[in-house]
């Protein structure tokens, strides 16, 4: 990550459901706009990757080999999913995505404030030299450092605990307990909390940490929830790092199992969309459920799977 | 705190004004130190470690790591596998980048309209922000399938050739291409609605009575009155450009011969398969700050060629 | 230049809403007129139609005698100022101005001298090279009149031009909007919630409520004799006094003065007398009685407001009283400064009374020259 941009995008922009309708123009409600020829096809090219892959995971392996494909599947193999999870673990892929993502969110969400805050409006030595080093790790790209985190995490696996090691799922999180984006951007969002609705707290003896729980925090949820999604988003869908660490199949994230499963049964296409289609749904969930929202924290951020 | 130092003037004020900060900088301490040691582990220590290693030579299994100087830096210049990886890159950047940007914006000014289900039409565009890269790249994979593929289906149906696309070299990175602009297409959609939305209905008005055509006030006010947000995203869809790896790994692996393979997953390969830990690491810094040369001369020609309002 | 008129032009929003109903209007060639009315009236619609930015649900729209209705905005030869000036954001002023001329593919030399007389003429010479952004908001103003004058249009359409200026600045480009208008010539159509812009700009004022003309002459005809109850009460400055007077026996009583007489077999009409109509008068002449209330001193005048008393007519018994303490606006010379609570006696001339029929509100004079017709 190197640039942080804040894109503000307006509600009518990322809005999935309109809620502000305006009165429709009277002249053009009688005929639909000639708009829509141009954007079905559009929206239609768009879909095919998803769509695609929802029904070749519904037909039966003989349909899927065939050409032409058979764009309609002659009758709906539901089968395939729980044959995908028989020949490749995905419940545990999916379980270890799901602790690796819960955990990361989890810490993420209080580390970053507690340091956020410290940024945002406390005063202690060395901070601004901190600072900068938090800049620092801003900047440089993920390519650079992990070579040495890699050195690191097995270090930490022989000398600390075998948990964090190479090859556990603890490598996959404590690397990624805090981000500096995350400090980053907390300390953005509390810096433009009125100051006066601490300090009033404060004269009211509320301690520090009180004021950050009872005062800032909650003031501050829609940035909370943009990182808890974002850091999700990111864990979730993360390759590189878990590539680089894991090797057993039991210790596997979703996305490297999936190149697991694709490598190794290259031609059971059925199989390995409905692997996809289950590792997409929770992601897709989350976009449906608060699409407004996501919309926003991925442009406001630039961050995408 | 304005209300501690009120007493400032005694001295027990002046203890108290002592006290708090102390205790402020006490607790900005605990605040910050769990996030501080480990961004000091896993940010800092890495990007200094790095450097070391990028003037050793390093294997990761064995702890010795003897010193070579500039070597792994001079190495790159005579490595024609890199000079490859570094080719690829520049070709995919320089097809991902404007082609997102084109697509993102026609379909942002198609949808930059209130018409009936346009919502629609814009949570269609903006789902596939929610597909990881490995799953975009596996549907790809099947779409362009050269056998089954429902895209050469397609060609056959125009009576066009059939395609070998991703088992030939000289096609798969076109296809990881469109894999990628797919994939960035919903937010550079978002980014160029919200810039639409920013610019007012009078000034479109105002050259559609100053006489000219659509296509004119498109090409005239409203492309340059984007450019704030065509700066952002060349920027930010160059540095991940640069970056490309996981639907290279998972499409090709680089192959036939590194004929697909780019400056990440070189490094990769580097690291993690060949062992030459301390020759990755240098191509990590020379790609780092590529990176920053890229973005600061993008700026540059940004502050020449962009409008910001006011 | 060219004429130009609305002929039952009607614009609806959705089912129900009517940005204009039913508009007739007709602007001879050179004439500078004014569309006034409070906001939400339809004004701007009836401005982006001529435009061709929108299109009439029903009715033609008519430039130099030709229907222009299904003509594009760039193809109808008339330019407009936006009340947001609507500056082109990226370009310099020079590129501004030039940027129509462009589309019409004028030759550069002719752009060129065009523009440089057009800035001559506004004075921005000395500004061509800066961004909209680097002017102030008055030249930023010029510039957008500039930009449509550049073109020599045949109809100038002007949008609230003024809003955004300062009182002081205001005055000044008014003085200098008239004098263009002198110069040039062209047709002009003047957009405006101010009713002293259009009292002091225009030919003739076109006063609208609700979508619906409601009255259409020059301002001395406006101002003399308003057609309506909404045409006295929006036209003049401090707004013209208006009260509900029940009759008796055909008598209209105003704070005990009889103010006029009305045959019409009415129970009550609507009085209207401009504050700028009234007299303070000694005890020997009659006069409505008032208290008070307090005293604007403006300078050249003062603004008396005070509270009419109750009319001094014996009630029938049984009857409601009739109004009370009606709050009402006078204005008086500037040696005449009674001081609150004071009760002072205000002379009214029969001829300067307005009547109103209390329903339709239309001037009664003239519903007794034609009582069906109006009030429907
Ligand atoms: N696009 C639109 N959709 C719905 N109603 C509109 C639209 N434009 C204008 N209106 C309505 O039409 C009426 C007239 O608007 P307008 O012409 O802008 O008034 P004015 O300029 O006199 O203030 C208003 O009630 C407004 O709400
Ligand atoms: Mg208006």
């Amino acid at each position: 990550m190197t640039v942080h941009t804040v894109v503000t995008v307006p509600d009518d922009v990322v809005s999935g459901t309109s809620t502000s309708n305006p009165v429709p123009d009277a002249r053009r409600s009688r005929a639909p706009s000639p708009w829509h020829l141009v954007l079905i096809p559009i929206t239609f090219v768009l879909l095919v990757p998803l769509l695609w892959m929802l029904i070749t995971s519904l037909e039966t392996p003989d349909e899927a080999a065939q050409f032409p494909p058979t764009l309609v599947p002659h009758d709906i193999r539901w089968a395939n999913y729980p044959d995908a999870l028989n020949a490749a673990p995905f419940g545990q892929f999916f379980l270890n995505s799901a602790i690796v993502a819960v955990v990361v969110v989890l810490s993420n969400v209080v580390l970053c404030s507690l340091a956020g805050y410290a940024f945002a409006r406390l005063q202690f030595p060395g901070k601004s030299l901190l600072f900068a080093s938090l800049m620092v790790t801003l900047m440089v790209p993920f390519q650079v450092t992990m070579i040495p985190e890699f050195l690191i995490v097995k270090w930490l696996g022989i000398h600390v605990a075998s948990g964090v090691g190479i090859d556990h799922l603890g490598a996959l999180i404590v690397p990624n307990l805090v981000t500096a984006f995350g400090i980053f951007f907390l300390r953005q969002f509390f810096r433009t909390i009125p100051v006066e609705l601490e300090e009033a707290a404060r004269i009211d003896g509320t301690s520090r940490i009180g004021v950050l729980f009872k005062i800032v925090l909650p003031l501050s949820l829609p940035a909370l929830s943009t990182l808890a999604a974002l850091t999700f988003l990111d864990s979730w869908n993360n390759f590189l790092w878990p590539l680089i660490v894991i090797d057993s199949q039991s210790n596997m994230t979703l996305p490297l199992g999936l190149t697991f499963f694709q490598s190794a049964h290259a031609t059971q296409w059925t199989l390995l969309m409905a692997g996809n289609v289950m590792s997409l749904l929770p992601m897709l969930v989350i976009f449906f459920a608060a699409q407004r929202y996501f919309v926003r924290s991925v442009a406001a951020t630039g961050l995408k799977g | 705190m304005a209300v501690a130092a009120a007493p400032s003037s005694s001295r027990a004020g002046r203890r108290l004004v002592g006290r708090v900060a102390r205790s402020e900088g006490a607790t900005g301490w605990l605040f910050a130190s769990p996030a501080a040691i480990l961004i000091a582990i896993f940010g800092l220590l890495p990007i200094a470690w790095s450097l070391l290693l990028s003037f050793q030579k390093a294997d990761l299994l064995t702890p010795d790591t003897p010193w070579v100087g500039t070597a792994n830096y001079r190495q790159m210049a005579n490595d024609p596998l890199f000079a490859g990886a570094i080719q690829h890159t520049i070709v995919y950047t320089s097809l991902f980048v404007p082609g997102t940007i084109v697509v993102g914006f026609l379909i942002a000014v198609a949808l930059n309209r209130k018409i009936r289900g346009i919502s629609i039409y814009r949570t269609a565009a903006y789902v596939t922000m929610a597909v990881s890269s490995i799953s975009a790249a596996i549907v790809f994979l099947w779409l362009f399938d050269p056998v089954y593929g429902v895209v050469n289906y397609g060609l056959s149906l125009l009576h066009l050739p059939q395609q070998p696309f991703m088992s030939d070299p000289s096609q798969a990175l076109f296809v990881i291409v469109l894999m990628t602009v797919w994939g960035w297409t919903g937010f550079a959609v978002v980014i160029y609605l919200a810039a639409l939305q920013g610019i007012p209905q009078d000034v479109l008005d105002a050259a559609a009575i100053d006489g000219a055509s659509r296509f004119t006030v498109l090409r005239t006010i409203v492309v340059p009155l984007l450019s704030p947000a065509t700066l952002f995203l060349v920027v930010w869809l160059t540095i991940n450009a640069l970056q490309l790896f996981d639907e290279v790994y998972l499409s090709t692996r680089g192959g036939p011969l590194y004929s697909t393979s780019v400056v990440v997953y070189y490094l990769w390969d580097q690291a993690f398969r060949q062992f030459n830990a301390g020759y990755a690491a240098a191509m990590a810094y020379a790609l780092f700050l590529v990176i920053a040369l890229v973005t600061a001369i993008q700026f540059w020609l940004g502050e020449k060629f962009v409008h910001y309002s006011s | 230049m060219a004429q130009v008129e609305l002929r039952n032009v009607t614009r609806r929003y959705g089912s129900d809403v009517f940005a204009l109903r039913d508009l007739n209007l007709d602007v001879a060639d050179g004439e500078f007129i004014i569309l006034v009315g409070p906001s939400g009236c339809g004004k701007s619609t009836a401005l982006r139609l001529l435009a061709g930015l929108d299109k009439p649900t029903s009715g033609d729209i008519l430039i130099g005698g030709q229907v222009v209705n299904s003509m594009l905005p760039g193809e109808r030869d008339i330019a407009m100022v936006f009340q947001n000036y609507a500056l082109y954001p990226h370009m310099s002023v020079y590129r501004n101005l030039a940027y129509g001329l462009k589309q019409r593919k004028t030759p550069k030399h002719e752009v060129d001298e065009r523009v440089r007389r057009t800035s001559t003429m506004l004075g921005l010479e000395s500004l061509l090279e800066r961004k909209p952004a680097q002017l102030s908001g008055g030249q930023r103003q010029r510039v957008a009149m500039g930009r449509a004058l550049v073109r020599e249009p045949r109809v100038f359409l002007l949008d609230e031009p003024l809003s955004n200026l300062d009182a002081k600045l205001r005055s000044e480009v008014r003085g200098e909007l008239k004098r263009l208008h002198h110069r040039l010539g062209i047709t002009t159509i003047y957009v405006t919630h101010d009713q002293v812009e259009a009292m002091t700009l225009g030919d003739r004022i076109c006063v609208m409520s609700e979508g619906t003309l409601q009255q259409l002459g020059t301002p001395q005809e406006i101002y003399e004799s308003p057609a309506n109850v909404f045409v006295a009460g929006f036209m003049g400055s401090p707004a013209m006094n208006l009260a509900r007077v029940p009759l008796v026996a055909g008598q209209v009583l105003w704070g005990g003065l009889p103010v006029a007489h009305v045959e019409l077999g009415l129970d009550e009409v609507v009085v209207g007398v401009r504050p700028e109509s009234f007299r303070v008068v000694g005890a020997d002449e009659p006069a409505a009685v008032a208290t008070v209330d307090f005293v604007e001193p403006l300078g050249s005048h003062n603004l008396v407001h005070v509270r009419m008393e109750a009319s001094g007519a014996p009630s029938p018994a049984g009857a409601p009283s009739p109004q009370t303490a009606e709050l009402v606006v006078a204005q008086v010379p500037t040696h005449e400064r009674p001081t609150p609570g004071s009760r002072i006696r205000l002379g009214i001339d029969p001829m300067d009374v307005y009547l109103f029929h209390p329903a339709s509100g239309v001037a009664l004079t003239e519903v007794q020259l034609s009582p069906i017709a109006r009030i429907s």
